[in-house]
């Protein structure tokens, strides 16, 4: 069976990003234009419009609980939301809802998170600068009110100077019941290596602060440069997976659901991948957290399974260096 | 298709007998046909529902930029969607393309009856022996019987070919006729029926394993030769020959089918002898007798097996000390033919040789037999014909059939043969192993059942909450696994709740994900999702399914409906959001035009929703502005007279925001100045100038939201109400 074409990517593409079901797909440009694709029509943008100055680096969904909208990240280090309105059945348009300045740093990445009825945004920025960002009204993405502040270590009392980082990866947990806390995966990509690794954050509500629960590393590892983090849907389990990709190569992390005598999660290291020739720069779970998606800079998207050992492997390798 | 997924990437790999043969295999690379000129510089994934994999293939951006003309016209980069499951939701591997796509999805659909029914059963099954584990023995023997029921009905729905028997009338130069293709998946389903699930077949399994073999030894092997085969390419020679009894490949053709027991397609073949015509120039008669002598001996071969099908030849023994003294009589007899004084008077070389060597195979010569047969599971089938009739058990099959493969080994080893090797070492394992790999999650997770039929081992296996799972069971797994072939298609996804309904640990939670990710757009699907949510009482994920389709109207311009979808999911939080806006955007310009398009929202929010009773003013301002439009229409007493009330009810409740005073005043000084006679008594005309005053006042404060009323709002009111004002004291008495 042969490939289904979804989209055809005008020229300048820089990134994409798909929306919470795969229906919807938008790309971002080097000349600061955003176009949407709906899979299930026809392969060219239904929407098409300029929406930086500068190169699109990043384009995340935010969840549909909020509608259909985009943040995009740009080259200049800022950051902008916008959402997809029309009045009375005329064509839909998308609307620049809020602009955050890059300001003495830039924005690297976004992720968005629910928690209880409030939409929650975390950037990270070109300082090692964590900032959560709460949207107080749930039918405008306009007003949003900074939450927290802080660094990605789990020291406070060590606090450095600022890195540089060139890049990050945040992932929340998946959508869970009313009742768990919110959190979130980070890791980064500096020259500080105190940033670097991942860790799981947790908002305290009586305190209404984050705090660091787990940091994903040997001791000897934890300085390693992140490159992606992924964190698996949990469709029952009585632990959570999270992919964490660094230079040593893919590893899998088993975290435990409640806290033990001392406070802390149990994590185990129940795998380490290998096989990419070079960086490794995404991870995807499928819907149900059992299969595992890598793009590496060598062009190839490799799928990793666990068998009935509970041993991981390469199931698949998908070369997409050759034309046809 | 070389590059195919062999495995299936969206299932799991349920068995690694060796550890470090499993690291060895590295995994086949597939090409994707993105049709993007190289170089790609940036790969990104996503998956969408199920085993759907969508890949964006990024170029390098062109430094240019956009002046090079002939550089915007270069694609920036495609985007496919990959069928991880290995060419749509049937089985993997190379057999995916004996059963398209829609064939596959009907036998998807007409498994569900089926599946869902075995599963109530089974657990009335459990409440009904309280809850135990095992149930008792006389439930326990009916137990296989439901199995069996429920196989059967998946078995029709896998396609119905004829068995390979020859019908003289339709054709007399026809050999085999095949009804309809057969397929793998049903003969490997039948495979696993037969060895698992039929007890009534125990007593008589080899000539059942002989019956499956007529039926599907086309299916063995794709590259290397099968009885079938052999008379496939005889047939298509039978009509150019003049004398069949000269050609080697008619002898050959019956030696095949009569080592594996085709007796009437033997029977069949014979009768196409010389000898049987009529216009012979010499006498035949001798030879006539010895191959009418040979027939009679195949068609009244002893057969262990409670019946024989219509068309079938042999004679029926339904014991085993019946099937002994028969096959002591007929062997006999082929002994006594073969030793006959007749064969001397044959004067055909080839009739002589090529029906001595039909009764050697009927005397179980293995050596006519190895000859006689191409595949080891050929000749598996004639061992157990005419060497080992009474072979019985598991083991004794067993070590036959590792007798068989080591005197035909075969390169090309299809998942059938590797099924039934499996299944003769009872090794549950590997029948896993293969029906995943040859025959896909579908056959897996409705197979499962039948391993399960009648054996506390398989079940112990099956059943057993494993860690490496996340506390989960084989057999959860593979169920989890075809929901999720099921959920990348949009015709089948919606049979996936049954098979997650009986996962009891993982399964709703994957049917949670599914359901919310179905697209918003499509109104019948927002339906259907919402229906499945209700059978399986999911409430959160309904409300989050209706809060979604609200929040996507509401952007939409359809206003209505997304208050409607907020109003189901009991969205508190956005309909007093909705009611606070309505509330702000009604008092910043309450003009008519603007208030129209407010009033059917108004309608639709209701009474109940709003905070503070702030939707409850908006509703008695509605009232007060159809009565004031009447009155200034039709100028009847009776409605100027409401809309003086409703006024006053207005301003002298609480809850009427302070910044609906002046446009309250403003909307009724027309009213006020039109009339001779005064419409406010002095106290009310008093309360109302109060009220003014006090606005008035709070325009001095610097928190005071300014109305966009004319300037000359606020003398125009004061003027009417002190007319009005002087007109009331001189009427009162």
């Amino acid at each position: 069976m042969a490939e289904r074409q979804v989209a055809e990517l005008g020229a300048g593409a820089a990134c994409v990003g798909w929306n919470h079901c795969g229906r919807r797909l938008a790309a971002g440009a080097v000349d600061g234009f955003v176009s949407v694709y709906d899979s299930q029509s026809q392969p060219s943008p239904s929407s098409k419009w300029q929406a930086h100055k500068h190169a699109i680096l990043n384009i995340v969904w935010l969840p549909p609980d909020y509608g259909d909208a985009i943040a995009c990240v740009c080259a200049d280090g800022t950051l902008s939301l916008w959402e997809e309105v029309s009045e009375d059945d005329q064509l839909p348009t998308w609307r620049k809802c809020k602009v955050f300045e890059s300001g003495n740093s830039h924005i690297l990445h976004v992720q968005f998170g629910l928690q209880l009825s409030s939409l929650k945004m975390v950037t990270a920025y070109s300082d090692g600068q964590v900032k959560v960002y709460e949207l107080l009204d749930s039918l405008e993405l306009d007003k949003w009110q900074l939450q927290a502040e802080f660094q990605n270590i789990t020291d406070p009392v060590s606090r450095s100077g600022k890195p540089a980082c060139t890049s990050a990866s945040i992932a929340w947990s998946p959508r869970r019941g009313e009742s768990q806390q919110a959190s979130f995966a980070i890791g980064f990509n500096s020259d500080s290596p105190n940033f670097n690794s991942c860790k799981i954050w947790e908002f305290e509500e009586a305190h209404q602060r984050w705090l660091p629960l787990v940091e994903l590393g040997s001791p000897q590892d934890k300085g390693d440069i992140v490159h992606a983090v992924a964190w698996a849907p949990n469709i029952g389990r009585p632990y959570e997976i999270i992919a964490v990709a660094t230079c040593k190569g893919i590893a899998i992390w088993h975290i435990g659901l409640s806290a033990e005598s001392d406070g802390s999660l149990s994590t185990e290291n129940v795998a380490v991948l290998s096989g990419h020739d070079g960086e490794v720069l995404q991870l995807e779970w499928d819907m149900g957290g059992m299969t595992l998606a890598s793009t590496g800079g060598d062009g190839m998207v490799k799928l990793w399974q666990a068998n009935l050992n509970g041993v991981w492997h390469e199931q698949a390798v998908l070369d997409c260096n050759v034309s046809h | 298709m070389p590059g195919m997924l062999m495995d299936g990437g969206g299932a799991i790999v349920p068995f690694s007998g060796e550890p470090g043969h499993a690291v060895a295999a590295a995994p086949p690379v597939r090409n994707i046909r993105h049709g993007v000129a190289p170089p790609i510089s940036r790969v990104y994934v996503s998956f969408s529902s199920g085993n759907l994999l969508q890949v964006a293939c990024l170029r390098p951006p062109n430094p240019e930029g956009g002046g090079d003309r002939g550089a915007e016209e270069v694609s920036g980069g495609r985007v496919v969607e990959v069928n991880l499951g290995g060419g749509g939701s049937g089985p993997g591997g190379a057999d995916a393309e004996e059963i398209d796509e829609a064939e596959m999805r009907r036998i998807e659909y007409g498994s569900v009856p089926a599946f869902a029914l075995l599963q109530s059963r089974k657990n009335a099954l459990v409440d009904g022996s309280g809850m135990s584990r095992l149930p008792s023995v006389s439930e326990h023997a009916e137990w296989w019987q439901y199995v069996l029921e429920y196989s059967k009905t998946i078995g029709s729905l896998l396609g119905n070919p004829d068995s390979l028997s020859a019908y003289m009338i339709d054709d007399p130069k026809m050999i085999l006729k095949v009804k309809e293709k057969p397929t793998s998946l049903k003969a490997a389903w039948e495979l696993l029926e037969i060895f698992f699930v039929d007890k009534q077949l125990q007593t008589w399994l080899p000539e059942r394993l002989v019956d499956w073999l007529a039926d599907y030894d086309s299916l063995l092997t794709k590259t290397e030769n099968t009885i079938y085969r052999t008379l496939i390419n005889f047939q298509k020679k039978l009509i150019n020959l003049q004398v069949v009894e000269d050609d080697p490949d008619y002898w050959s053709g019956l030696s095949a089918a009569l080592s594996v027991g085709w007796l009437d397609i033997v029977v069949n073949m014979l009768r196409f002898h010389g000898s049987y015509q009529l216009d012979q120039m010499d006498s035949r008669e001798t030879e006539n007798g010895l191959v009418e002598a040979v027939a009679v001996l195949v068609s009244t071969m002893p057969r262990m097996r409670p019946d024989l099908p219509s068309g079938k030849l042999g004679q029926c023994c339904k014991t085993r000390p019946d099937f002994i003294k028969a096959l002591e009589k007929w062997r006999g007899q082929v002994s006594k033919l073969e030793c006959s004084a007749f064969w001397i008077q044959c004067g055909h070389q080839k009739t002589r040789d090529g029906l001595k060597s039909l009764l050697h195979i009927m005397l179980g010569n293995i050596k006519n037999l190895t000859a006689s047969t191409s595949h080891w599971l050929e000749l598996f089938a004639s061992h157990l014909l005419y060497i080992r009739p009474f072979t019985v058990g598991f083991e004794g099959m067993h070590q036959l059939a590792q007798k068989c493969i080591q005197l035909k080994p075969s390169a090309d080893n299809s998942g059938l043969t590797g099924l039934l090797t499996g299944i003769l070492s009872e090794n549950r394992e590997v029948v896993l192993a293969e029906c995943t790999k040859n025959f896909g999650p579908w056959m897996v997770t409705h197979a499962m059942e039948l391993l399960t039929a009648d054996n506390d081992y398989a079940d112990m296996m099956l059943h057993e909450e494993r860690p490496n799972f996340g506390g989960i069971s084989i057999e959860e797994l593979h169920r989890l696994v075809y929901a999720q072939v099921l959920c990348s298609h949009a015709l089948t996804w919606q049979i996936a709740p049954t098979y997650l309904s009986s996962c009891l640990n993982q399964g709703l939670g994957l049917l949670e994900i599914l359901l919310l990710k179905q697209p918003i757009q499509d109104n019948r699907v927002v339906l259907k999702t919402l229906e499945i949510c209700r059978l399986y009482e999911l409430e959160n994920v309904s409300t989050n399914i209706m809060k979604i389709a609200g929040i996507y109207h509401w952007k939409h311009g359809r206003k209505g409906t997304g208050v409607y979808w907020f109003q189901q999911a009991n969205d508190k939080v956005r309909l007093d959001r909705i009611a606070q806006q309505l509330f702000e955007h009604i008092g910043k310009s309450v003009t008519d035009d603007s208030f129209k398009q407010w009033e059917g929202l108004l309608e639709l929010l209701g009474s109940d929703i709003g905070s503070a009773g702030g939707l409850e003013f908006l509703h008695r301002y509605r009232d007060f502005k159809r009565s004031l439009q009447m009155a200034q229409e039709g100028r009847t007493g009776e409605s100027v007279r409401q809309t003086v009330e409703f006024l006053i009810q207005l301003m002298r409740n609480p809850s009427t925001p302070q910044r609906f005073w002046l446009p309250l005043l403003h909307d009724s000084v027309r009213l006020l100045n039109c009339k001779p006679c005064p419409l406010l008594n002095v106290a009310e005309t008093t309360l109302l100038l109060n009220k003014l005053q006090e606005l008035s006042l709070a325009k001095l404060r610097p928190d005071f939201s300014n109305i966009h009323l004319p300037s000359h709002a606020l003398n125009s009111v004061r003027l009417a109400l002190a007319s009005n004002l002087a007109r009331a004291i001189l009427e009162e008495p």
